[in-house]
């Protein structure tokens, strides 16, 4: 066999291998619930911003609190650990990733979808005061 | 209907010169088809005379673009998505690319350009490699053609009109003829995004897509090849645009990431995001193809690998372009484009040139058979094409896990053929997962572009290996433990590997150009190119890995939550800040932007400061604010440093008062505000007259009904009209209810409340008992049932002659002690004046407002403070990160793009 085979099979090994860890690497989207049931376990939340709750920022400890709810309708005290993100209050979807504690959801990361320029068309002036 | 004060023409121009690139790509496709196919010199004529054509309307839709822009037409939609009056004439070429359409056309632009310069020079492989060209060409040339033909979306058009985009056609105000004049909205465009407001979004996106677009060439030409059968004469003119397209695609990546560093607050120049990623990949085998071709021209070995790793890269850049604009990262990336509605087509496009450029691969592959000789162990072209192998895994496992969104869409729950049963989410640590898997790779990459120079095609006699290798081999040695003493990398073995590897690839290649090279220029391509790609990897490990936080805060939130990474910076105090005493000196106000102004002193005592640092906010009614860091560039090290909040950012709230909170609750509820329960008893209300506590009831004759301890029943109603006396017609009627009020010690009164009504007003005789403090209205007859509406309320003496509407809340406020305190905060209005009336616990140094009544849901909502400190200041939060030695990898970023161009002149000369 040419030494270029058995480089090959190593590639296509090596690449099994990307996939194999790869897949045990990715989280998986969850709800609350089941994030709750595993605390400490670090999952994927997509939820949004619950608008009702109070929201607040403590810049002495660093600490923002809110409430979301996810895709379950499950409703979810968050702690992040930063600064509130730019922008918040307007987010149409927020990415957590984090742990769920006894007393809230730990987010280490937040990504946040916000409604872009391109969807506010419908605001259009006149649109609403004019009609015939 | 005529529209008054649009400017049409130019938008005409615009979509007449994309249907004329669109066409004439075709016509040249079919034209070098049958020149092939007859040899007939005319239909080549016929063919590079369509790709001129192309070549014009391609020119024509990027003036007509600018000339929009340039001229504020914000009539196109375009337009006004992606600029405004006040955008400085510099940033409209940012505008130009910033939307989806715009980067479609710069992709176009540069493809025309590089396929002008291949049509003069490709000789033989014209036809072919043109046809490619003109194929690709067509695509992209639909996807702005924005037609929609059998209620299919083909393209989206920069040239459409505002009243003509799908969501605004039909509505009222596109009725008008004169709409640009009779709304203010069209005056002004909604504006360019600050963010992208920088010198980097002008001339990276250029540089980046004419990475992509040189991508193309390699690509048509190994085409042409395949189609042709010719599969060995490609490799030469192909080698220089490899490497071309090496330096250009990996200069634009770079300029991304010192984009990042630079001006946009990710706190890095590298973070694995999927959109850098699908970048990144191409780059990865386009070297790989570059090295083959190479390896292919020098040993005639390898040609199929030359050929798939071209054809990939193109593919790649096609895989690339639908994950960033299909909408599909939308989750995972925080600057994919969003779905234009396009995916589709974009899916076709890719699809396209993947099975018919692998289809000719597979068809050809038995004929790429080459000599066995390229099998020695000691001989170069072996690691090369083992280097290969490991640059297709890298690529292979980075667009893998980028594509996890992908494979959510094809296999997870809700995908096309459903397997999995929970959707999958990219890794959580992302740059971990990439790290653990291409600091291997590196490693491996970085110590065969060292061995590789001392290698020989062919074979390599041992004595000339190991003579070559030993003095760079010790001197690396030396170089590293350096380092590692200075950075402390003894402990890691992975980085120490890496960190030798880079070293030892830096000084190979000095050796093998100053060697073997004589230090000639005209030599120097691959070793200067080699040089500063091994300088990146050295300059990426040691900013990466011993990047320091130096804003880490001496609050402790526990043992689980990470380290706190922002420092809280008041106005005037001193904060350690690393070996630094940062100070916070003030705030500025430029237009849009907030400076931030913090001075570093080595030591408390100094008088003067180190330097000072001026990160800023920039406001924008779109974005919010958007930080931007400022960074002090020292030759060893760089401070990084940006704003994460500012207490300018909090809500206005009442002079002494901060952390403004809103809670929204109804009667019974209970809701938590800094460590008080906070709950809604009841509402009061009074109407003026002081009148509280109204109940209605509602009466038939001869009905009785409760109201407190009085018991009310209705006698009689009685009805008096009045007529005209002309006409006999109804004026007005007055109709009363006579009701008796029983105590409950057992007095009864009568009380006669009444309303009168003619045709336009109805006027309340109401009844007022004030022995009781009684007040009765009779509101109305019910007209199904006949019964009477009677509202009863009980008046309040001393507020008798307010004419105040009061709505308060009952609330009480229980601390931690569980001590409870009541309070009444309430809102009045008096004759269309609102006015507040706060709370405030001063012990506990809370305020509380009752805002405002939700109509929808009936909730009440109150404003929460807490008191500020007398003596509070302004203050900021701060992240300042030291990258130490980071200049080595934009040193070595420089060497690795001159290197590869040196190469391609190398190249072109041979």
């Amino acid at each position: 066999m040419k030494k270029t085979h058995i480089a090959i099979i190593i590639f296509i090994a090596i690449a099994i291998g990307a996939i194999m860890v790869t897949i045990n690497d990715a989280s998986t989207y969850v709800g609350f619930n089941q994030a709750l049931e595993q605390k400490g376990t670090k999952y994927t939340v997509i939820g949004y911003l619950d608008t009702d709750a109070p929201m607040d920022y403590d810049a002495r400890a660093n600490r923002f609190t809110f409430t979301a709810i996810d895709k379950e309708g499950e409703k979810q005290k968050v702690f992040y650990n930063q600064p509130k993100p730019q922008d918040f209050e307007r987010s149409e979807e927020i990415t957590m990733k984090g742990f769920a504690t006894d007393s809230a959801f730990v987010a280490e990361e937040i990504l946040m979808k916000c409604p872009s320029k391109y969807n506010e068309q419908n605001e259009l002036a006149g649109y609403d005061t004019y009609q015939e | 209907m005529e529209y008054v004060g649009e400017h049409i023409l130019p938008g005409e121009i615009g979509r007449l010169s994309v249907s004329l690139a669109f066409a004439a790509a075709l016509v040249a496709i079919i034209g070098y088809y049958l020149f092939e196919k007859t040899q007939n010199s005319n239909y080549r004529k016929l063919a590079r005379s369509a790709f001129a054509a192309h070549s014009v309307g391609v020119f024509g839709i990027v003036l007509s673009l600018f000339y929009l822009l340039l001229n504020h037409y914000f009539e196109y939609d375009y337009v006004f998505k992606h600029s405004s009056l006040d955008l400085e004439t510099r940033f409209v070429f940012s505008a130009f690319w910033e939307g989806q359409e715009g980067s479609f056309i710069l992709w176009l632009f540069w493809h025309a350009v590089l396929g002008l310069i291949l049509m003069f020079t490709a000789k033989k492989w014209e036809s072919y490699a043109m046809m490619v060209f003109s194929a690709v060409q067509a695509f992209l040339a639909s996807m702005v053609l924005g037609i929609y033909p059998l209620g299919l979306k083909i393209g989206s058009s920069p040239f459409i009109l505002m009243r003509e985009t799908e969501d605004n056609l039909g509505l009222p105000w596109t009725q008008f003829a004169d709409y640009l004049d009779r709304f203010p909205y069209f005056m002004d465009g909604s504006g360019l995004n600050p963010l992208l407001q920088n010198y980097w979004m002008t001339i990276h996106p250029p540089t980046l897509f004419l990475g992509f677009a040189s991508t193309l060439v390699p690509f048509a030409l190994a085409m042409a090849a395949l189609f042709k059968g010719d599969l060995k004469s490609w490799v030469k003119p192909t080698i220089p645009w490899a490497f071309f397209s090496v330096g250009i695609l990996g200069l634009g990546i770079l300029m991304g990431g010192a984009w990042a560093y630079e001006a946009l607050s990710f706190g890095g120049f590298w973070a694995w995001d999927p959109v850098e990623n699908s970048s990144l990949v191409p780059w990865i085998t386009m070297a790989g193809a570059a090295h083959l071709l190479i390896v292919f021209r020098n040993k005639r070995t390898g040609l199929a690998a030359a050929f798939f790793m071209s054809i990939l890269t193109f593919i790649l850049i096609l895989y690339s372009t639908f994950l960033t604009r299909s909408g599909v990262l939308g989750d995972s990336s925080v600057h994919a484009f969003v779905d234009l509605g396009l995916s589709g087509q974009l899916l076709i496009y890719l699809l396209f040139f993947t099975l018919i450029s692998l289809g000719l691969f597979l068809y050809r592959y038995k004929q790429m058979k080459t000599p066995d000789d390229g099998d020695d162990l000691s001989s170069r072209e072996f690691w090369m094409f083992i280097a290969s192998l490991v640059l297709l895994i890298s690529a292979f496992q980075i667009i893998f896990s980028t594509s996890i969104p992908v494979i959510n869409k094809l296999i997870g729950p809700e995908g096309l053929i459903p397997i999995l049963e929970d959707a999958m989410a990219p890794p959580l640590d992302a740059i971990k997962h990439y790290n653990s898997w291409q600091l291997p790779f590196a490693i491996i990459i970085a110590l065969l572009m060292a061995i590789g120079q001392f290698l020989k095609y062919g074979k390599t006699s041992l004595k000339f290996f190991w003579r070559g290798i030993a003095v760079g081999f010790a001197s690396s040695l030396v170089v590293t433990a350096l380092f590692a003493q200075l950075y402390d990398f003894w402990r890691d073995p992975l980085y120490l590997s890496l960190l030798f590897a880079a070293v030892f690839a830096s000084v190979s290649n000095l050796w093998f150009w100053l060697k073997k090279g004589k230090g000639k220029l005209s030599f120097a391509g691959s070793s200067v190119a080699h040089m500063g790609f091994a300088l990146i990897l050295l300059g990426a490990l040691i900013s990466n890995a011993r990047k320091d936080i130096i804003s880490q805060s001496q609050v402790s939130l526990g043992e689980d939550f990470p380290s706190n990474e922002n420092a809280l910076m008041e106005l005037g105090d001193t904060v350690p800040m690393g070996q630094y005493q940062a100070v916070f000196e003030g705030m500025e106000v430029e237009k849009d932007k907030q400076f931030y102004q913090v001075s570093y002193f080595k030591d408390q005592n100094d008088d003067s400061p180190e330097f000072t640092l001026r990160p800023f906010l920039q406001m924008s009614e779109q974005m919010g604010p958007n930080p931007n860091p400022d960074t002090k560039h020292f030759w060893d090290r760089d401070i990084y440093t940006h704003i994460t909040y500012s207490s300018d950012l909090e809500a206005p709230s009442p002079e002494g008062y901060k952390n403004e909170a809103e809670i929204k609750f109804n009667t019974g509820d209970t809701a938590l505000y800094r460590n008080h329960f906070v709950i809604l008893d009841s509402l009061e209300y009074r109407s003026p007259g002081g009148l509280t506590e109204t109940a209605q009831l509602m009466l038939n004759r001869g009905e009785s009904a409760s109201y407190k301890d009085y018991q009310i029943s209705l006698d009689s109603v009685s009805v008096n009209a009045r007529m005209d006396e002309e006409t006999k017609a109804l004026r007005a009627a007055k109709i009363t209810a006579n009701l008796q009020v029983l105590a409950p010690n057992g007095k009864v009164q009568i009380v006669r409340p009444a309303f009168i009504i003619d045709d336009q007003t109805k006027e309340y005789r109401d009844t007022l008992l004030e022995e009781y403090n009684l007040a009765l209205r009779f509101e109305d007859v019910e007209t199904s049932s006949k019964k009477i509406i009677l509202k009863v309320s009980t008046q309040l003496e001393e507020f008798k002659n307010s004419q105040q509407t009061v709505l308060a809340a009952n609330i009480r406020v229980v601390n931690v002690m569980g001590n409870e305190f009541s309070i009444q905060p309430a809102i009045i209005n008096e004759e269309d004046f609102t006015e507040y009336r706060d709370t405030s616990l001063e012990a506990a140094g809370l305020k509380f407002r009752f805002e405002d009544v939700d109509a929808e849901t009936g909730d009440i909502v109150l404003k929460a403070w807490t008191k500020k400190d007398e003596d509070e200041k302004p203050f900021i939060v701060q992240k300042a990160i030291i990258f130490p030695m980071i200049n080595i990898l934009w040193i070595g970023s420089i060497l690795m793009v001159i290197g590869s161009f040196i190469a391609v002149w190398q190249r072109l000369k041979a």
